[in-house]
Order: C-alpha cells, then structure tokens, then sequence
C-alpha cells in the first residue's frame, strides 16, 4: 500500500453483486434509485474493502495464504 | 482482491464482497502497484471480466424460446476439456464465469467445476430451469457464489413465455435453495405477456427467499429466432414504460436492502425513453450499468469450445482455450468496431457510452445488419421522423 489511500475519486466506476444469468451480462439497477445515503454507503464500504484487502495481481501465481483466503469464500458473506 | 491492469487503471474484484470496481491509475498507485506495460504499451482491447460458459447442450425442459436450440440429447464436453477452459479463463483474468446450457445441473461433475473455477480465482455462478433439481442435484450448487432459477412467473406467465407452466418446479428450487441456505436469485424474461405481471412475479420470488431478480430481455436467438419473436417481442409501449417501472419496483422491493434488481445488456436502451435516466448517463456508468458488452466486458463460450462475442451471437473460429488471443480474432474485433463507431441515432444519445447501441443480435436479426438497436425508443423515434 502506498502513504495515500485508496480516494472515492480513484473509483470510476462499481458493479455490485455476482450475477447469476448465462446468457446475458446484468447490472445492478435499482442503487440507481436509491437515496444518496444508500449510494454513499455503497461506495464507503469498497473504499473500505480496498484499503484492507490483500492485493493479488491476475496473471501472477497466488501467495499460499490468498489461497486459503480464496478457499473461505469471504465474497459469499 | 485480485486486480487487473487495463490501459486506463485496473478492474479489481473485491472478495469480501460481491463487487467489482474500476479504478483508475491514481487509485491503482494507492494500492502501491504499477501497470507497467498495460499503461506503458500500445493500448489493446481488454479480455472480459465474465465468460458464460456452455458446460452442456442438453435439457429435456423444450423451452420454446431456447436461445441455444438445447435438447434431451445434447451434448456433454467431458470434465478435461472444460478445466483447459478455466485455465483459459483464469490466463486472461477474468473474474466471472456463469456456467449454462441447456441445463447444468444434469452434470454429476458441476461441483466439481465450480471449485475448479475457485481454485483458479474465478468466481463460479449458475442458470437453472429448477427442474428436477434432486437432493444430490442441490448440494451440487453449493460451492456457486449465486444460483439463478429461471423463473418468469406464475402458471400462465411461465408458460406463455416457454410453452409449459415449470413455475411450481421453478418456485419449489427457489424455496429449497435458500431454506438450504445457498444464495439464489430469478432470471425474468420480459415478453409482451410477462411484462405486466413483473411486480408480481418479483414479489414472489422475493417471498420464496430469492436476493435478487435480473430482468431479461426476450432475443431472437436458437429457437426463438422465428417470426413468432415479433409477437413475444415487449411492445413500444412497454420498452419505454420499462424506467418507471424500474422505479416502482426499486421502491416497493429493494428498499431493505436484502433484495436487489437487475437488468440485462440489452434492456438498456429502452432507458433512453427516461428523461430523468437520459439526463445523467454518468449515474448509469458509476454504478457500473453495462449495456452491449459482447466481444468487450462479456464473452461466451459455446459447447462446441468456441468463443462467441455473447451468448445469443454466432460463435467465432477462436477457440475457447484461446482466449487469451481474443484481441487478434477478425470477428470480435468487427463486433468491437461497430459498437466503438454507432451510427445515428445512437452516435448523438447520451447513453451512448453505457447502452452502447443496445442489442446487436436483435438489430442483425431484425434490420440484417449490426445497427441501431430497431426496439430502442429512441430508434423508434428517429426513424419515425425520417419517414415523416
């Protein structure tokens, strides 16, 4: 991590959930809706999540504990 | 996480929750990582996020609007050949992979893929009928992230939309699924005849334990590429009334939290008939709406091992286990181009750099080409004036 944290104006852009559908990609619509309060704390919380997160770089081997990370399925929560 | 350099900053995916997140460069240098060639080198068309992947043909449901024409004796690529898929998928980075069909659940193996997928970093997801999901089919699903039912509604709904009522079947796997304590959610396809009870139907599956209802739009792809697709299509009436109603139903069903609404690529562009949507595209981009991604952020992989640009579209000559080479395939670059270049009336709308000139195999079915979404209200509108 480096001495300036993750800022919201870092973030362009979030794609909140799994999506479940195989034929089509989807999108998450009603945040959109939502109140601002709702949308803030949508973004507070991956500001949250990114400044806490161990970092794995796709396309690099895996370190042996983001493994064991990986295998608790902390996204299901 | 697990981060994804791309030419204007990273793609990452969080994995303490269930959410995917551009970040520009600025915010990838806070993570203390560099880009390196993917900033430095010539810019390159990105590898999806998400591959929905065809780990079988076969399905005995005979849904009459089947978009890959599945049937009681479809096929079956053995376990080998899909695991070279996921080594495929997790060489290009992506993040997502939402296994189809027919229907997978008749695969003894689909546990066994889905922590394959884990293993490789791939967040594993799923799209069944319900139908015939025994006690060991269930358990299957466990290791999924989600698990959509296809559910379009009650009785009469269900079955005006694929030929037979599985609505029961479909309700009773929605139910087991989250008394089971696997997180499942609904696949609604929108006709003519299932739009005016979506509220309805929402309801429902939200009563059953569903989290979630993605919106699908009917296509005329396999079995519903027909003339009877002009007759299931949504009515002009119903593509411009789909943002308020959008709103209604945000209102009355999401507002805990615990149930949310999505909408599919191709609905995107009934959205322009929203003048308070229309007005603020870059609301729509920072919550991360994504309309026509095919060859882009989306990419499917047939049962045959093919790649095809999305799910309804023809597959291209490229490999699946080639994927990671998807920049130097001619037929994805085409679809890449086209929608990078719309024509008018999609060059001048705002929600041009989310809808991204709606859906191209409904235009390519309908006007011959890959043009301007013909259903979009917008569209509608233009050529209306032209032929004024």
């Amino acid at each position: 991590m480096s001495d300036h944290p993750v800022a919201e104006e870092n973030v362009e852009r979030i794609r909140e959930g799994h999506g479940a559908n195989c034929s089509s990609i989807g999108s998450v619509i009603d945040t959109l809706f939502a109140t601002a309060t709702v949308g803030a704390a949508v973004f507070a919380a991956v500001l949250a999540a990114l400044r806490t997160e161990a970092v794995h770089v796709a396309g690099t081997p895996r370190p042996a504990r983001a493994k064991d990370d990986e295998a608790k399925r902390p996204e299901d929560a | 996480m697990i981060v994804r350099y791309e030419p204007w900053g990273a793609w990452v995916k969080l994995e303490t929750q269930a959410a995917i997140v551009a970040l520009d460069r600025d915010g990838v240098r806070a993570l203390g990582l560099d880009g390196g060639d993917a900033w430095t080198g010539p810019p390159a068309p990105s590898a999806p996020i998400e591959v929905h992947m065809a780990v079988t043909s076969r399905c005995g449901a005979g849904c009459e609007g089947c978009y890959i024409d599945a049937r009681p004796d479809g096929v079956e690529p053995p376990r080998d050949v899909l695991l070279r898929e996921l080594d495929a998928l997790r060489d290009a980075g992506v993040f997502t992979v939402a296994f189809g069909g027919g229907e997978p659940t008749t695969r003894d193996d689909l546990d066994v893929l889905a922590e394959e997928a884990r293993a490789r970093g791939i967040t594993p997801v799923l799209t069944t009928s319900g139908l015939g999901l025994s006690d060991a089919r269930l358990e299957r699903l466990r290791p999924f992230a989600q698990v959509n039912v296809s559910y379009d509604g009650d009785a009469a709904t269900y079955a005006s939309v694929r030929g037979f009522d599985g609505a029961g079947a479909a309700e009773r796997a929605i139910e087991r699924m989250a008394r089971a304590g696997i997180r499942v959610g609904v696949n609604v396809v929108l006709t003519r005849e299932s739009f005016p009870h979506v509220a309805a139907t929402l309801a429902k599956a939200r009563s059953l334990g569903a989290c979630e209802a993605q919106l699908l739009r009917y296509k005329p792809a396999g079995r519903a590429a027909s003339l009877d697709y002009l007759a299931r299509r949504l009515t002009p009436a119903q593509g411009a009334g789909l943002g308020p109603l959008l709103r209604d139903l945000s209102a009355t069903l999401c507002a805990e939290g615990t149930f949310h609404v999505r909408i599919d690529c191709a609905l995107v562009c009934f959205l322009s008939a929203d003048a308070a949507i229309a007005a603020d595209p870059a609301r729509l981009e920072r919550f991360g709406v994504f309309g026509c991604e095919a060859a882009g952020a989306l990419a499917a992989f047939t049962v045959d091992g093919r790649v095809a640009p999305c799910s309804f579209a023809r597959s291209t000559g490229l490999p699946a286990t080639d994927v990671l080479s998807h920049a130097g395939d001619p037929e994805l670059a085409r679809w890449r181009a086209g929608i990078a270049s719309p024509a008018e009336p999609c060059a001048s709308c705002s929600l041009r750099p989310v809808c991204k000139g709606g859906c191209k195999v409904v235009s390519a079915h309908l006007d011959g080409v890959h043009g301007p979404d013909p259903e979009c209200p917008r569209v509608l509108a233009w050529r209306k004036g032209a032929a004024a």
